[in-house]
């Protein structure tokens, strides 16, 4: 007989289809593609993370590191501050000017969050503090992320002020453009008018050993990414100097907080692609989730703590301009706040 | 009956709607943050704009808009145009910043320039850009024939403060007065404003532990060699700055920070030389640029909105911080006849608290420029 006799695969392609069993694989399949659309919609992000986190640092607890002095014994976490952790943000002229992987860290602020009591404490770091090194030598506490990287001015920091970090953020002069503009800018309180005849000009220049002239307005403002850093960045008319920038800094950093209050998960991958690399730290993408909500529970600005390290904290008379810290004094202030 | 060749072929198409879905749907979930303003003139206006008498000069991103009627016209282009202020004469006077200078200019109400009355960019062989001079906040004398501005004039080395300054309207910084000595690497001395028996402004001042505050400060006459002439308004503990009179006098409106990164709205009685007890109208918003409505019917301010591109234009009534004062309550009367020691008397009723006035917002989605100082005209 001529004719077509239908295979076993045929045969079971007409088998009738048991109902529950293709409910169940339509509910799968659309988990699946929701998780997938999910995916594809934070991969940025989640790239951005791994290239800021692909060179993960081992941060020392302080009992491993050589003592230099005689610490008090850091007193334990209350039960207060428990969930509580300790951030170092540095942050680096990374212009042309310089190596990429040898910058000095012009701005270093020791940033306490504890979320039980919704206190935050940031600590200023002289950049011109003369200190051991924990890669050796004394030098300006800005040298050690230009001779060991992260690592180095974390241990740096963790030897001298006898506390412990749980995170770093490094960020350049373009990263600090960046994210300001990816959350839209920010609305700060100017306290003065800054004014610099001699501004460098070296970000979105070829020209790096160029000068501007800025002048930024005092009181309630809102700044772009470039007038924020034109904002911390200029010293020249500041008879503080580096103690007067580290201030603005500081309230630049309360107003990206602020800021950070009103941003959405679905916000990150877009900030992800818009720093590209412009940042390092070991906090994970999922922590940086987690700590969205933590932002906008802080309220109240009156639970920000600002210490700046100024007299009689430091002194001048140390090598190359830099500065004498007064140990006595710093480490009690410091250990109010940072076990 | 479904073959299996169907359904695969229906749980495809299901799995690629629901993956672009979830991941159009995330994408909707983004803030507005970033999103670029829109331009006055390409906003809807709100109703309650129609209520602003007058015409208002606001800016946002280098260019002046007028408002009235709820309509924003652009009077200039988005050249670096900014802190719009009147002259009698119905004319503006505004600063257009270019680069690594700015200028005094007079334009008629409809944004044309009438005459550049400063010429603070360096020469063209000049490569030092300290050549370069900033002007800043003009304001105009009652009579129209001075301008009163901030100018960066003496400078030496790094240090760039600015000093309060007037000039006449024809004759140029060259026949200009140095009105005020500034503290040096402070930014100086700013919004010089003339009021009956000298000019206020606001003054930048070094504290003991090297903060910077700011106060009201009154001056009578020109001391370009005596840093504390004249006397302060405000304390420095108050941090005030933004000053701005009431037309017709009596009151000023002020900003004051108490140095931390909030802003209060604060009215006083004033007369030029004194101001009396300060009166916070404004204290949960970041407050910048107060400026009466020409006929006393209220303060508008720029502040930020929540969820909104910052700095709105807000308007606060007059009956928000003007309170009607309450009709004296009436004495009880003793009974004709009675007893007056018998009588007990009715509890006399609390007087009612005068009604919440809350303020109005006049705008959404527009940026505007919060260093930049309001115009309103009739």
């Amino acid at each position: 007989m001529l004719g077509f006799k239908p295979g076993r695969r045929a045969r079971a392609s007409r088998r009738r289809l048991n109902p529950i069993r293709t409910l169940v694989l339509a509910a799968l399949a659309v988990a699946l593609a929701a998780s997938s659309g999910g995916f594809a919609y934070f991969l940025p992000a989640v790239k951005t993370a791994y290239d800021a986190i692909n060179n993960p640092i081992v941060i020392p607890s302080p009992s491993e590191l050589p003592t230099l002095f005689s610490p008090e014994p850091s007193p334990s976490p209350t039960p207060q501050q428990q969930g509580a952790f300790t951030v170092l943000l540095l942050g680096s002229d990374d212009d042309s000017k310089f190596q990429s992987e040898h910058v000095l860290t012009q701005s270093m602020i020791l940033v306490r969050v504890i979320p039980s009591t919704k206190q935050v404490i940031m600590v200023s770091i002289p950049r011109d503090l003369w200190v051991p090194l924990s890669v050796g030598g004394y030098y300006k506490i800005d040298g050690a992320y230009s001779y060991g990287g992260a690592g180095a001015a974390i241990a740096t920091v963790q030897n001298n002020f006898h506390v412990h970090v749980n995170y770093y953020v490094w960020i350049g002069l373009l990263g600090l453009v960046r994210v300001i503009n990816a959350i839209g800018g920010i609305d700060v309180v100017t306290s003065n008018p800054v004014l610099d005849d001699y501004y460098p000009l070296d970000v979105f220049t070829s020209s790096p050993y160029g000068y501007a002239r800025i002048a930024v307005m005092a009181g309630p403002q809102h700044l772009d990414g470039v007038q924020a850093l034109q904002y911390v960045r200029s010293r020249h008319n500041d008879l503080q100097s580096d103690f007067g920038r580290s201030r603005r800094q500081q309230q630049v950093l309360i107003a990206i907080r602020q800021k950070a209050k009103e941003l959405s998960p679905a916000d990150i991958p877009a900030l992800a692609q818009a720093i590209g690399g412009e940042i390092k730290t070991n906090i994970s993408i999922s922590q940086v989730a987690s700590l969205l909500p933590l932002a906008s529970s802080f309220d109240n600005p009156d639970a920000i703590t600002q210490i700046i390290l100024a007299s009689p904290y430091t002194r001048g008379g140390a090598p190359n301009g830099s500065l004498y810290g007064n140990w006595g004094l710093i480490l009690p202030l410091v250990h109010q706040y940072f076990p | 009956m479904i073959s299996r060749v169907v359904l695969g072929v229906c749980l495809a198409v299901l799995m690629v709607i629901t993956g672009v879905s979830t991941y159009l749907y995330i994408g909707t979930r983004q803030s507005k943050l970033a999103a670029a303003p829109i331009k006055p003139t390409a906003a809807q206006p709100t109703p309650r704009a129609f209520q602003l008498p007058g015409k208002l000069f606001v800016v946002q991103n280098g260019a002046i808009y007028s408002l009235s009627y709820g309509r924003y016209r652009q009077l200039t282009p988005e050249a670096g145009w900014m802190q719009p202020s009147l002259m009698p004469n119905g004319n503006l006077l505004a600063i257009r910043r270019a680069g690594f200078s700015s200028d005094i200019w007079i334009l008629n109400q409809f944004g044309r320039p009438l005459a550049q009355l400063t010429n603070n960019q360096a020469p063209r062989r000049s490569y030092d850009t300290g050549d370069n001079h900033w002007a800043f906040y003009p304001r105009s004398s009652a009579d129209g024939g001075t301008v009163f501005f901030s100018y960066d004039q003496p400078k030496g080395g790094y240090e760039v403060d600015l000093s309060v300054w007037s000039m006449p309207v024809n004759g140029g910084v060259a026949r200009g007065t140095d009105w005020s000595y500034s503290e040096g690497y402070t930014g100086g001395d700013f919004q010089p404003i003339p009021v009956p028996g000298g000019i206020i402004y606001t003054k930048y001042l070094r504290d003991f532990d090297g903060s910077i505050h700011s106060q009201i400060w009154f001056q009578g006459r020109p001391a370009p060699n005596d840093l504390y002439a004249g006397h302060a308004l405000t304390t420095s503990a108050e941090d005030c700055r933004e000053p701005a009179p009431m037309p017709g006098g009596g009151w000023i409106a002020m900003i004051c920070t108490y140095g931390k990164q909030i802003s209060y709205l604060e009215i006083a009685q004033f007369s030029g030389p004194a101001i009396g007890p300060r009166q916070i109208v404004i204290s949960d918003q970041m407050v910048a640029q107060p400026t009466w409505a020409p006929d006393g019917s209220g303060i508008a301010y720029l502040a930020p909105a929540i969820g909104d591109q910052p700095f709105q234009l807000w308007f606060l009534p007059r009956n928000a911080y003007f309170h009607p004062v309450p009709s004296p309550s009436p004495t009880p009367s003793p009974i004709p006849g009675g007893p007056v020691t018998a009588v007990s008397p009715s509890p006399i009723p609390s007087p009612t608290p005068p009604p919440v006035v809350n303020p109005l917002q006049m705008s959404t989605s527009l940026a505007f420029d919060a260093t930049s100082t309001m115009a309103w005209a009739p």
